[in-house]
C-alpha cells in the first residue's frame, strides 16, 4: 500500500513539474500573412510586444552590408503618426522599456509595458511596420549612431573583432562571411531609394511574426490585433536562395591582429550545420562538456590543472544555415598559442575515440534541463523565444520539447558527431594576436 | 459548452473590431492602472546573528539563494587585491570537501553556486535545492584556502590587470574613481600588480576570518520551497556559524570636488574613442527626503534615451552611441556622473555640449511633460520589476541596509509622483555641477587634447593609474623608413637642394618687429655668414639701435643702450658648434632623435632632438623646418624660447621664411621680412 502511495505521490509531481512549466500559447494567421503569437501570463501586470521580421544581414547586397542592423536603428525614427525622436518618450512615458536587435538571420523589435498599455505597443509595432518615415535626415542621424557603435562594440573593444575574421575565412560564398555591423563605406555610399527598397522588399507582414506576451485578455487583444495590423497589406514573397558553401576539406591557418589586447588568443573554428539540425543539438551538448563549468574538460584539464591558459572555451555560434564552432584559449606566460591546440586537439580526440562516461552524459542532461527551466522565466525572454522558434526553427512547440531533443541525443550519437565535424582538416586556426606583435 | 461561449464571444468582439475604425493618428490611451501588490517576504532570524528572507514562487521548479554582507567599505591599502583574491579562491572546495569533488558535484546537479567577498548565491532545480544550500553554506563557513589556489588566482588576476592595460574604459573606470574619491579612499583605491603581488595567502585568511561572519548578514531564499522547511534546513546548516565582535573602521574623507571645473586627461594612444565622464561626490542616501526627487531629475538629465543629454549627444549631434548621467546613493559617499564615449574628433565637442546641457537642466525648468515622462517611467520600472521575484527579497534587504522607513516602497510610488518641476531645479542645483567637478578623460592625446585645450578649462594630466603627470607627447607612429637623416635630407630638398644651398655664403634680413605689448615698432637687421658669423641690430625710429648682437667667429657681444656685454663661455661654446648658415647642412644625423611625429594646430610634424634641450620641427607634408624651440636657465628659471618660421619664399634658389615668430616665456615677438638678400652686402666688417 506504501509503495502505491509513493508512487503516486511521484506521479504528482511529475505532473506538476511539467504543468509550471508547459508554455501555453495560442496561434494563428492573419489575411496579409502576418503570423501571430499569444501568450498569456497574468501572475504580474507586464506585457510584452515583439515583432520579428525575417530579415538579417546574410539578406544583403553584398556592396550594402549593414542595411539590416542600419533599419534596427531607423526604424525609430519615427512614423505618420509618432514624429521624429517620440518612439522613446512615448515607450518610457507610459512606463515602458524597448529594444531591437539584429542577427545575420533576423531583426527583432520588442516594448515590455505594465499590461495597460498592450494597446499602445500593437499600435507602435503597427506603425513601425505600416508607416515608417525613412528621409535623409534619419538616415543621417543614424549613420553616425551606426558608426559610433562600431566604435564602442568592436573597434574599441578588446578582442572585438574575432568573430569578423572567423566568419570572413570561414565563408567563401555565403553572406555569412560578412559582419551583422557591415561595412561603414556601404553605407555612407547608400541612397535614400535603397533604403526605402529594402523597407518595402523586407518589411511586410508576411514576412514577421508577432507575439503578445503576459497580463492579456486573449479576446480583447486578438481584435486590438486585427485593428492595428489587419488594414497592412501583404507584400512580395521573399525568395532567398543563397549560395552554399563547399566542404572545407583542408587545414585552414590565419592571423589577426587587435590594437586593443595584450595576452594574445587562438581560436579552432569548424563549420557545423544550421541550428535546427539534430546535429547541432548534439554539437551544443558537446559544447557544455567541453567548457561549461568548473569541471567541463577544457576548463579542468588546461586552466585549472596545468595552469597553461587564463581562459579556455566553445562558442557554438549556431545560425539559420550554418553554425560556426569555436574553440578558443587565451595562454598564461610563456605558453604557446599552439601548445593550446595542442591541449584542446586531445580532448576532441578522446571525444571520438570513446564515449563520454555516463556520469558526465548526466551532468550534461541535468544542466540542459536547469537552463530549460531558467529559459522561461522572464515574459520577454518567453516572447523572444516564440518568435524564434516560429520564424527560424519552423516549429513553436519547441519552446516546451526542446528539451526532449537533449534528452534523447545517446552518448554514441557525440561520439559519432565529434567525428562528423571537430576534424583538424575541417577548421580554421585563427592566431589573435596584439597589434605590438605585428612585424 | 464554456469553449464555446468563450468562442461566441471572441468572434463578436473579432466583429465589432472590423467594423469600429480605429483612428491610428490617435496614441491608444492606456487603460486601468494595473493593481499592484508588494508582497513582504517572511523573515527569520538565528541566534548568531543571520537574517533569512524567504519568498514562496511556484511558477517554475526552480530555487534560488542569496547570501548578502552588508559592511562598511573596506580599505584594502597597500594589499589592494586581498579580497578580489579571497572572492576568486572562495568556492573551491570546503575543509571537507575537496575542491574536484566539490566542483564536480555542482556540476553535475547543473546547478550554479558562487562565492566572492561580496556575498554568495546558489540556484538549481527544485529536486536538488537541498544539497545546494548545504554546499553554499559550506562553501561560505568553511572554504578551502590553499596556497596552490593563491598562487593560481593571483597570476590570474595579475594577467586579468595586463590584459586592462589597454582598455579605455577598464582605464576609465580605474581612474575615474580614483581622481573622484582619492587613492586612499575604499571607493578609489584600485588593485595592480605591487599590491596583488604584496598579498600573501596570511593575509587572504585574515580578511576571511575577519570579513565573513554572521552578524549583518543576510540569507535570502526564493522560489519553489515549503518556507518552513526551508528556514528549519536553513537552520541547520548555518546554526554554526560563529558569531564576530563587531567592529568600527575610520574611513578616510573622499576627495574634495574642484573649485573650478578641471579636465583630468588619460592619453591612450591605441583609443579611437574618448571616454568623456564629468564626475563630482556627492552626499545622498536612499533615505534622504530628496531622493526621489534626485531620481527623477537625472532621469531628466541623462537617465534615459530621451534624456537632454543623449537627445544632444546622440540624437542631434550623433557625437555618441549615448550619452548618460547619472548618481549614485551611499550611506557614505557617492558620485554624480554624466559622460560618453565618444570619436575623436568630437571630444571637444562634446565636452562642451555635456556642459551646456547640465547648466541649461540647472537654470530652465523643466517642462511638464518631461517630468510627466520621467514619472511614468519610474512608476513602469517599478511595476516591471515586479516581474522577477527577487524584487521583493531586494525591496525588503534595501529597507534594513539603508535604514529605510517601513512604508518606504509602499509609499515609493506617491513620492515620485509628488515631485514638482521646482524640487527638480531645486536638487539640480544641490546634487548636479557642471563647475566644481572633474572631467575624467581617457583617449588618444595626439588626436584631441589640441581642440580640448581651446575649451579653456584646465587640463591636468595623469597616468593610466591617476598619478599626475608632465603633459606627455602626443604623438602618432613614426612611418617606416622616417629617420633623422632622412627628416634633415628632405628639409634640404625642399628648400632647394644641396647644391643651392651651399652656394649661399651671406644672407641679409631686413624685418619689421611687433612686440607684444609694447607700442613701438622697431625694426631689425640680420646679417649671417659662412661659416657662423652673425649679428643683429635692432633701431625703433627716432631712437636710433637699442640693440645689437655681434659673433665674429672667434669671439662676441651683446649691447643694450650703449652697455656693452661679451659673450659668456657657454654662449661662445654654442657659436663654436655651428659650422654653416643651415644647420642641416652639417648636423650628424647619428646624435640626433626623431622624437615623434606630433600634430600642431592640426598638421603633423617630426620632432627632432638636437640636444638635451634644444629640438627641431619639420613639417611632415613639406618638409621645412617649421619650429625651433630651446630651452635656457637664466636666474634660476628655465624659460623655453620657441621660433615658428613660416611663410617661406624663395630667394635665389633657396626658401626661407619671411615670418618668425619668437615666444619665450610672456614674450611674443614678430618678425616679418621686408627682404632677404643672399650673397651681397654682407662683409666682414659687420659683425664686428
Amino acid at each position: 500500500m506504501k509503495v502505491y502511495k509513493c508512487f503516486l505521490a511521484t506521479l504528482l509531481m511529475i505532473t506538476l513539474t511539467i504543468s509550471a512549466q508547459e508554455v501555453k500559447f495560442e496561434e494563428y494567421d492573419l489575411s496579409n500573412g502576418m503570423h501571430v503569437i499569444l501568450h498569456k501570463d497574468n501572475t504580474a501586470p507586464v506585457v510584452t510586444t515583439s515583432v520579428m521580421y525575417h530579415v538579417g544581414a546574410k539578406d544583403e547586397n553584398p556592396e550594402r552590408t549593414g542595411f539590416a542592423h542600419f533599419f534596427e536603428h531607423l526604424l525609430f525614427e519615427g512614423t505618420k503618426n509618432i514624429p521624429k525622436g517620440e518612439w522613446f518618450t512615448i515607450v518610457t512615458s507610459n512606463g515602458g522599456s524597448n529594444n531591437a536587435n539584429t542577427t545575420d538571420d533576423r531583426t527583432y523589435y520588442y516594448e515590455v509595458f505594465p499590461s495597460n498599455n498592450v494597446e499602445l505597443g500593437l499600435w507602435m509595432e503597427s506603425e513601425r511596420l505600416l508607416h515608417p518615415v525613412i528621409n535623409q535626415d534619419g538616415v543621417d542621424t543614424q549613420n553616425e549612431v551606426v558608426k559610433e557603435e562600431k566604435r564602442l562594440r568592436v573597434d574599441n573593444s578588446p578582442y572585438g573583432r574575432f568573430l569578423e575574421v572567423i566568419k570572413v575565412n570561414m565563408f567563401k560564398k555565403h553572406p555569412y562571411k560578412g559582419t551583422t555591423i557591415g561595412k561603414m563605406e556601404h553605407l555612407d555610399a547608400a541612397t535614400l531609394e535603397e533604403f526605402q527598397t529594402f523597407n518595402k522588399k523586407f518589411y511586410v507582414p508576411n514576412n514577421a511574426v508577432l507575439v503578445v506576451a503576459g497580463d492579456i485578455d486573449i479576446a480583447e487583444v486578438k481584435v486590438m490585433i486585427e485593428n492595428y495590423f489587419g488594414p497592412i497589406p501583404r507584400g512580395e514573397d521573399i525568395v532567398r536562395n543563397f549560395p552554399k558553401e563547399d566542404p572545407i576539406t583542408e587545414p585552414m591557418r590565419a592571423k589577426a591582429y587587435d590594437p586593443n589586447i595584450q595576452i594574445p588568443a587562438v581560436m579552432a573554428a569548424y563549420r557545423t550545420p544550421s541550428f535546427k539540425e539534430r546535429d547541432s543539438y548534439v554539437l551544443s551538448m558537446i559544447s557544455t562538456y567541453l567548457s561549461d563549468g568548473k569541471t567541463s574538460k577544457l576548463y579542468k584539464k588546461i586552466v585549472d590543472d596545468k595552469k597553461m591558459a587564463l581562459q579556455v572555451g566553445a562558442i557554438d555560434f549556431s545560425q539559420e544555415d550554418y553554425g560556426t564552432y569555436i574553440l578558443y584559449g587565451l595562454p598564461l606566460g610563456d605558453v604557446s598559442l599552439d601548445d593550446l591546440v595542442v591541449e584542446m586537439d586531445e580532448e576532441i580526440a578522446k571525444l571520438q575515440s570513446e564515449l563520454i562516461s555516463e556520469r558526465d552524459y548526466q551532468k550534461i542532461q541535468n544542466k540542459f534541463e536547469n537552463d530549460f527551466v531558467n529559459s522561461n522565466s522572464s515574459i520577454e525572454g518567453i516572447a523572444n523565444s516564440l518568435a524564434r522558434y516560429y520564424m527560424l526553427y519552423g516549429d513553436v512547440n519547441l519552446i516546451n520539447n526542446e528539451i526532449d531533443i537533449y534528452r534523447s541525443i545517446t552518448r554514441e550519437e557525440i561520439k559519432t558527431v565529434a567525428n562528423k565535424y571537430l576534424n583538424a582538416n575541417q577548421r580554421l586556426v585563427l592566431e589573435y594576436l596584439p597589434e605590438s606583435d605585428k612585424e | 459548452m464554456k469553449t464555446k461561449i468563450y468562442l461566441l464571444i471572441a468572434v463578436f468582439f473579432m466583429s465589432l473590431g472590423v467594423n469600429a475604425q480605429i483612428d491610428r493618428s490617435q496614441q491608444p490611451k492606456p487603460g486601468p492602472a494595473p493593481k499592484i501588490s508588494l508582497e513582504k517576504p517572511q523573515e527569520f532570524e538565528l541566534k548568531n546573528g543571520l537574517k533569512i528572507l524567504v519568498v514562496e514562487n511556484h511558477k517554475l521548479p526552480r530555487v534560488s539563494f542569496n547570501i548578502a554582507f552588508d559592511r562598511e567599505p573596506v580599505l584594502e591599502g597597500e594589499k589592494a587585491g586581498v579580497t578580489a583574491l579571497l572572492g576568486a579562491m572562495l568556492a573551491n572546495g570546503t575543509t571537507t570537501i575537496s575542491k574536484d569533488d566539490f566542483n564536480e558535484e555542482i556540476d553535475f546537479l547543473g546547478a550554479r553556486l558562487n562565492v566572492g567577498f561580496g556575498g554568495g548565491s546558489a540556484n538549481s532545480l527544485t529536486k536538488y535545492s537541498n544539497r545546494i544550500l548545504e554546499l553554499l553554506a559550506d562553501a561560505t563557513m568553511n572554504p578551502l584556502l590553499t596556497e596552490e589556489e593563491f598562487q593560481k588566482e593571483k597570476e590570474k588576476l595579475i594577467e586579468g590587470i595586463k590584459s586592462d592595460a589597454k582598455s579605455v574604459d577598464a582605464i576609465a573606470r580605474r581612474t575615474g574613481s580614483a581622481l573622484a574619491y582619492g587613492k586612499h579612499h575604499p571607493y578609489g583605491e584600485f588593485i595592480s600588480e605591487e599590491s596583488v603581488e604584496a598579498v600573501t595567502l596570511a593575509d587572504v585568511k585574515a580578511y576571511f576570518e575577519k570579513y565573513f561572519t554572521p552578524n549583518n548578514t543576510y540569507l535570502v531564499i526564493i522560489g519553489d520551497v515549503n518556507t518552513k522547511s526551508v528556514v528549519k534546513l536553513a537552520k541547520k546548516y548555518f546554526k554554526n556559524w560563529k558569531k564576530a565582535a563587531t567592529m568600527t573602521t575610520e574611513i578616510v574623507a573622499p576627495n574634495a570636488n574642484p573649485e573650478a571645473l578641471e579636465i583630468n586627461f588619460i592619453d591612450m594612444p591605441n583609443a579611437v574613442q574618448s571616454n568623456i565622464s564629468l564626475t563630482s561626490n556627492v552626499k545622498l542616501k536612499m533615505s534622504d527626503p530628496d531622493y526621489h526627487a534626485v531620481l527623477i531629475a537625472n532621469k531628466i538629465l541623462g537617465g534615459g534615451f530621451n534624456s537632454y543629454l543623449n537627445m544632444n549627444l546622440r540624437e542631434e549631434h550623433g557625437y555618441t552611441y549615448g550619452a548618460r548621467s547619472s548618481v549614485g546613493t551611499d550611506k557614505y559617499i557617492s558620485r554624480f556622473r554624466a559622460g560618453a564615449a565618444v570619436r575623436n574628433e568630437v571630444t571637444d565637442s562634446a565636452v562642451v555640449e555635456t556642459i551646456k546641457e547640465i547648466k541649461r537642466f540647472q537654470t530652465e525648468p523643466v517642462e511638464a511633460d518631461a517630468l510627466a515622462n520621467a514619472k511614468a517611467k519610474y512608476v513602469g520600472d517599478f511595476v516591471l520589476a515586479l516581474e522577477s521575484p527577487s524584487t521583493i527579497a531586494q525591496y525588503a534587504i534595501n529597507t534594513k541596509v539603508n535604514e529605510l522607513p517601513e512604508d518606504f516602497y509602499a509609499t515609493y510610488l506617491e513620492k515620485i509622483n509628488a515631485v514638482t518641476i521646482e524640487d527638480v531645479n531645486r536638487v539640480a542645483n544641490l546634487y548636479f555641477t557642471a563647475d566644481k567637478a572633474r572631467i575624467v578623460l581617457v583617449g588618444k592625446g595626439s588626436d584631441v587634447v589640441e581642440n580640448l585645450e581651446k575649451t579653456g578649462i584646465p587640463i591636468n594630466y595623469f597616468d593610466t593609474f591617476a598619478n599626475p603627470v608632465e603633459k606627455p607627447e602626443f604623438s602618432k607612429p613614426i612611418p617606416e623608413g622616417v629617420t633623422a637623416a632622412s627628416v634633415l635630407k628632405n628639409y634640404i630638398a625642399a628648400i632647394g637642394g644641396l647644391e643651392a644651398v651651399n652656394a649661399v655664403s651671406s644672407v641679409m634680413i631686413a624685418a619689421d618687429v611687433t612686440i607684444e605689448g609694447m607700442p613701438f615698432k622697431p625694426t631689425a637687421v640680420m646679417k649671417t655668414m659662412t661659416p657662423n658669423m652673425s649679428s643683429m641690430e635692432m633701431s625703433i625710429e627716432g631712437m636710433g639701435t637699442v640693440m645689437k648682437q655681434k659673433f665674429n667667429g672667434s669671439e662676441g657681444y651683446a649691447e643694450q643702450q650703449g652697455m656693452q656685454q661679451p659673450m659668456s663661455e657657454k654662449e661662445l661654446a654654442e657659436k663654436a658648434k655651428e659650422k654653416g648658415l643651415f644647420p642641416e647642412t652639417y648636423l650628424d644625423a647619428n646624435t640626433l632623435t626623431l622624437v615623434s611625429l606630433t600634430a600642431i594646430d592640426g598638421v603633423d610634424f617630426y620632432k627632432l632632438k638636437v640636444d638635451e634641450d634644444s629640438y627641431r620641427y619639420y613639417d611632415a607634408a613639406t618638409g621645412l623646418l617649421v619650429r625651433t624651440e630651446k630651452s635656457e636657465e637664466t636666474q634660476g628659471q628655465t624659460i623655453t624660447s620657441v621660433q615658428d618660421k613660416s611663410d617661406y619664399r624663395e630667394v635665389n634658389g633657396v626658401l626661407f621664411p619671411y615670418v618668425q615668430k619668437i615666444t619665450a616665456g610672456p614674450q611674443v615677438i614678430d618678425m616679418t621680412a621686408s627682404k632677404i638678400i643672399v650673397n651681397e652686402g654682407v662683409s666682414a666688417e659687420d659683425f664686428k
